[in-house]
């Protein structure tokens, strides 16, 4: 049996599942109803591994060396996943570190991204690679195809000062 | 005229030898304090910075935009902004305030405000304050690893040295681009094989650097740089926007990163704007606030030969460590790059932060002699380690290392160029020879070990890439290479990205893979007998030295 | 052993740029000598042995057996050497001279945009017919680069310019041409030396300032004609 192709076919799915462009699945995750996380929770990977899941929905242990070896594991599963980024922003913002856990979750949103778009919109955003049009198309992309709504507006933000400050491509 | 000896002997003095230059503030070559530097000044309108440090919003660069709308807690600027100077700079060195409550101050002002705080200390004030300010409570310290053959097998037995000399992050980097997969891939199996949870980068182009974290061959990134004006952060080829969608991309992996600026690279790259070194650096420091990243490595840096050519410049390195602790970020506080010929001034400009204690002292201790170090050579090298460990004994400081004996170093040596060999093998790249692995273990640097072929090297390296080989390809081949401990720290390695703990502030890992941050593991320094002390086992460590004698057996 | 410039000379020179810094009357203007050289009439400059003809706009080159040499704004014009004082004609003949050992043809511009190396030798590789360029600034710091590349990598980096000789630069110019062909290459020895910094870096920086004040922002690169005397 060819596992390289299945794990290509996985991993499609996988991709397929993740870019729905589903809106709900973005709540905030909570371990109980309205919990925030703080300190005492940290760190999660001993503290609270009931809430550490794999994008395949295995557990933290479950990622040991027999499970790879096995092929069990995939790369998929030691991605991390939005709702523990979302978790570690709220023990960001339990220390009082308000810009750290906006950036976590930011993350939290491209973990819907595929790596190789990430690079590229990275390498748009850099100067003068973009015209305007292309960073609102790509703010609109984050909004629409990833629910990735503070990313579109740190996009739609960089459009607008690119313009201001002739940081766009001519 | 008849020439002084005294002077002649004078003249052939290493210190002599080093790049000094008069200050000039005109072109920003001036270390504090430029007549064109801005006065501190905040006005907010309707939740809004209308005008900052003396510029009104319309006439506002993208940095003074980013500042404003990012990096400033605006809900009591403007009160803190009212403040004296000096009063928030004595409760730097107050014993009695706590870290939070300067916190609260320190990221609510702005750039030209912080550095008229700190302007205000002297050095010896800066290190008190630099002692109560870094956010994790245990100090650190990180180390450079490279060689100028780029030779992996040689990366990897340095790494592992290092590892058991007690460094926890290691970062690498390039002489040939193309070479970078097989450097950070001899990097991490190196380190690991030295001791689990070190953490491994390797320091390239930003897009690169990324990429190859996310296949598995790092577990963290220092090298996003950023700049104290426009224009040079244009010629770094990124804006404050990039670099902040760049620390979101990281962190949605799961890796840890940090920024990286420094006093002098705007004036080195030509558009200083007439500003001081230390307020463009203050600038750097508050874009890292905003994009919201947990960390910094500043200190210079590369550029440390320009603050240390003006006067005061080595007072404005300590200042920016100091600034970027205050804005309750990560500090990996330089000490990474060569500045000079002389032996006394070299460890003068350490002491400034081996003394108090940062996140990491250095931000790339050579781990390798400095012909080798590939960062053009660091402020102390591996032919350093006895004086460091003797400095350490001396003044009872902890500087992140510990006395090693021979054969352990070799025995450890050889384990990590052995595993990296069965990984080649088992991926496929070109073969590691019983000579290789030997030369390798015994080695002092690069002079010491056979040239590989390079262009082989070079495609090999970059098929990696090519065909996706991931940290789980590299867990698979250290497995079936029967290096099965070593194939399971580096999948805990992988592991924690899962868990994402290691991405706040300061974190390192120890030996057991239990995470080590300011989240759990705050400073709480207010004084004697508080903050982190050296003392027990650690102490002990420390003392024992190879050539201390025993009473006992003279 | 590399030349070396010793504190006097160091400072020396600094004192004379800080003087004529205060002489010159407004700070960041450029010189009207440059100026001019934007316009296409101006027929360029004599420097040491060597001419640099301006010959226009240049142009993406359309032969696939070329490297594009592109030269910083004050390289042959404010500034004549190295850091460690290698005449900039020197430099050029040596880096053409490898290129076209190699049977490649060298196409020479100069980049008025930016002082940045890895810019200038970006902007090189993109104008290139072989998508190959070098990039020198005005100090010596040379990079080799390849047009598809982010233009802060590169195929070969030369960052510490006090440590490239002419033996160096003549490399430089036969791997590049080597890229252009399609080969593979043995890179350029890497050189270090960790006294490089202490010893150039103020040096360096007063250079690239200097270099700096020659740029001209959105002026498009100049094909250069060279006639070596």
């Amino acid at each position: 049996m060819d596992s390289a192709l299945i794990e290509q076919i996985v991993n499609e799915v996988l991709k397929a599942l993740n870019s729905t462009p589903g809106e709900e699945k973005k709540k905030e995750p909570a371990a109980k109803c309205g919990e925030k996380l703080g300190v005492d929770d940290y760190p999660l990977i001993q503290r609270r591994k009931d809430l550490i899941k794999t994008n395949t929905g295995k557990g933290i242990d479950d990622i040991n060396i027999e499970n790879v070896m096995n092929g069990s594991i995939k790369p998929e599963d030691i991605k991390i996943t939005a709702d523990v980024l979302l978790y570690q922003a709220q023990i960001a913002e339990a220390v009082g570190r308000v810009q750290f856990a906006r950036n976590l979750r930011r993350a939290a949103e491209l973990t819907a991204v595929p790596d190789e778009r990430v690079l590229e919109i990275y390498n748009a955003l850099r100067p003068y690679r973009s015209t305007r049009e292309e960073l609102l198309a790509i703010a609109e992309e984050l909004e629409n195809k990833y629910g990735a709504v503070m990313n579109a507006a740190l996009v739609r933000e960089a459009a607008e000062v690119y313009e201001k400050r002739g940081r766009l491509r001519a | 005229m008849k020439r002084s000896k005294r002077f002649e002997v004078l003249e052939s003095r290493d210190v002599n030898k080093d790049g000094f230059v008069k200050d000039w503030p005109e072109v920003g070559l001036i270390a504090v304090g430029s007549p064109n530097d801005p006065k501190p000044g905040i006005k907010i309108e309707n939740g809004k910075v209308v005008e900052m440090d003396g510029k009104k919003r319309e006439d506002f660069d993208f940095i003074d935009i980013f500042i404003a709308d990012h990096a400033i807690n605006l809900e009591n600027a403007e009160k803190y902004m009212s403040m004296d100077s000096l009063e928030i700079a004595r409760m730097l060195v107050d014993i009695n305030v706590p870290r939070e409550e300067i916190i609260k101050i320190t990221t609510s002002i702005t750039p030209a405000k912080i550095v008229e705080v700190v302007d205000k200390l002297n050095v010896v004030e800066m290190m008190m304050a630099l002692q109560k300010m870094r956010a994790r409570k245990r100090p650190s310290n990180q180390c450079h690893i490279t060689n100028v053959k780029d030779n992996p097998i040689l990366i990897a037995a340095d790494a592992a040295e290092a590892a058991l000399r007690g460094f926890d992050e290691m970062e690498t980097t390039v002489g040939i681009v193309r070479y970078a997969p097989f450097n950070a891939l001899a990097l991490l199996i190196g380190a690991q094989t030295g001791r689990g949870g070190v953490l491994t980068q390797c320091a390239l182009e930003e897009a690169t650097e990324l990429r190859l974290g996310m296949m598995g061959y790092t577990s963290y990134a220092e090298t996003i740089s950023v700049y104290g004006t426009e224009q040079v952060f244009v010629d770094g080829d990124d804006t404050p926007w990039s670099k902040s969608f760049l620390a979101s991309a990281y962190a949605s992996r799961g890796l840890k990163m940090r920024f990286t600026s420094g006093t002098g690279s705007e004036v080195q790259m030509g558009y200083a704007e007439g500003k001081s070194m230390l307020y463009l650096e203050a600038r750097c420091i508050m874009i890292t606030k905003g994009a919201g990243v947990q960390g910094l490595q500043n200190g210079s840096i590369s550029c440390i030969g320009v603050p240390g050519a003006v006067s005061g410049g080595i007072r404005a390195v300590l200042a920016e460590n100091l600034i970027t602790t205050m804005l309750d970020l990560e500090v990996a506080s330089g000490n990474d790059q060569t500045f000079t010929h002389s032996q006394i001034r070299k460890t003068a400009r350490t002491m400034m932060q081996f003394l108090p204690g940062t996140d990491f002292i250095f931000s790339g201790y050579s781990a390798v002699p400095n012909y080798d170090n590939m960062f053009a050579g660091s402020n102390f090298d591996s032919d350093d380690y006895d004086d460091y460990l003797v400095l350490q004994r001396d003044l009872k400081v902890d500087g992140g290392l510990r006395p090693v004996k021979e054969e352990e170093v070799i025995a450890i040596r050889n384990r990590a160029a052995k595993a990296l060999q069965a990984v080649f093998k088992e991926l496929g790249l070109p073969a590691i020879t019983d000579e290789e692995v030997e030369a390798a273990t015994y080695a002092h640097g690069s002079k010491d070990v056979p040239d590989r072929v390079v262009v082989e090297d070079l495609k090999a390296a970059q098929d990696l890439i090519k065909k996706g080989k991931t940290g789980l390809d590299i867990v698979k081949a250290l497995y079936k290479g029967g290096y099965d401990d070593i194939a399971v720290r580096v999948l805990n390695m992988l592991k924690q990205r899962v868990a994402g703990d290691y991405l706040h502030t300061s974190s390192i890992f120890d030996r057991d893979f239990n995470v080590i941050t300011a989240v759990n593991n705050p400073n709480d320094y207010m004084g004697p007998g508080t903050g982190y002390r050296l003392e027990g086992a650690r102490w002990e460590e420390i003392k024992n030295i190879n050539t201390a004698l025993d009473p006992n057996r003279m | 052993m590399i030349n070396t410039l010793s504190n006097d000379e160091l400072i020396e020179m600094i004192a004379q740029e800080v003087l004529k810094q205060l002489n010159a009357k407004g700070g960041n203007e450029i010189p009207q000598r440059e100026k001019s050289c934007e316009n296409k009439t101006c027929s360029g400059t004599t420097s040491g042995k060597m001419e640099l003809l301006n010959k226009g706009e240049a142009a993406v080159g359309k032969r696939s057996d070329e490297v594009v040499v592109a030269i910083g704004p004050a390289f042959g014009i404010s500034q004549t050497k190295t850091i460690i004082d290698i005449p900039h004609d020197e430099v050029l003949r040596e880096v053409l001279a490898g290129i076209e050992e190699e049977g490649i043809s060298a196409r020479v511009i100069r980049v008025l945009h930016t002082s940045d190396v890895a810019f200038i030798s970006h902007t090189a590789a993109k104008l290139s017919g072989s998508g190959i360029g070098i990039g020198i600034q005005s100090k010596g710091t040379t990079v080799i680069h390849q047009k598809d590349l982010e233009p802060l990598n590169n195929l070969e980096l030369f960052p510490q310019a006090p440590l490239i000789d002419l033996e160096t630069y003549r490399a430089i110019g036969k791997n590049a041409a080597k890229y252009a062909k399609g080969e593979s290459p043995d890179p350029v020895p890497v050189r270090n030396d960790q006294m490089a910094r202490p010893r150039y870096q103020a040096k360096a920086a007063v250079l690239h300032i200097k270099e700096t004040e020659h740029v001209v922002p959105n002026a498009k690169p100049v094909e250069i004609q060279v006639v070596f005397k």
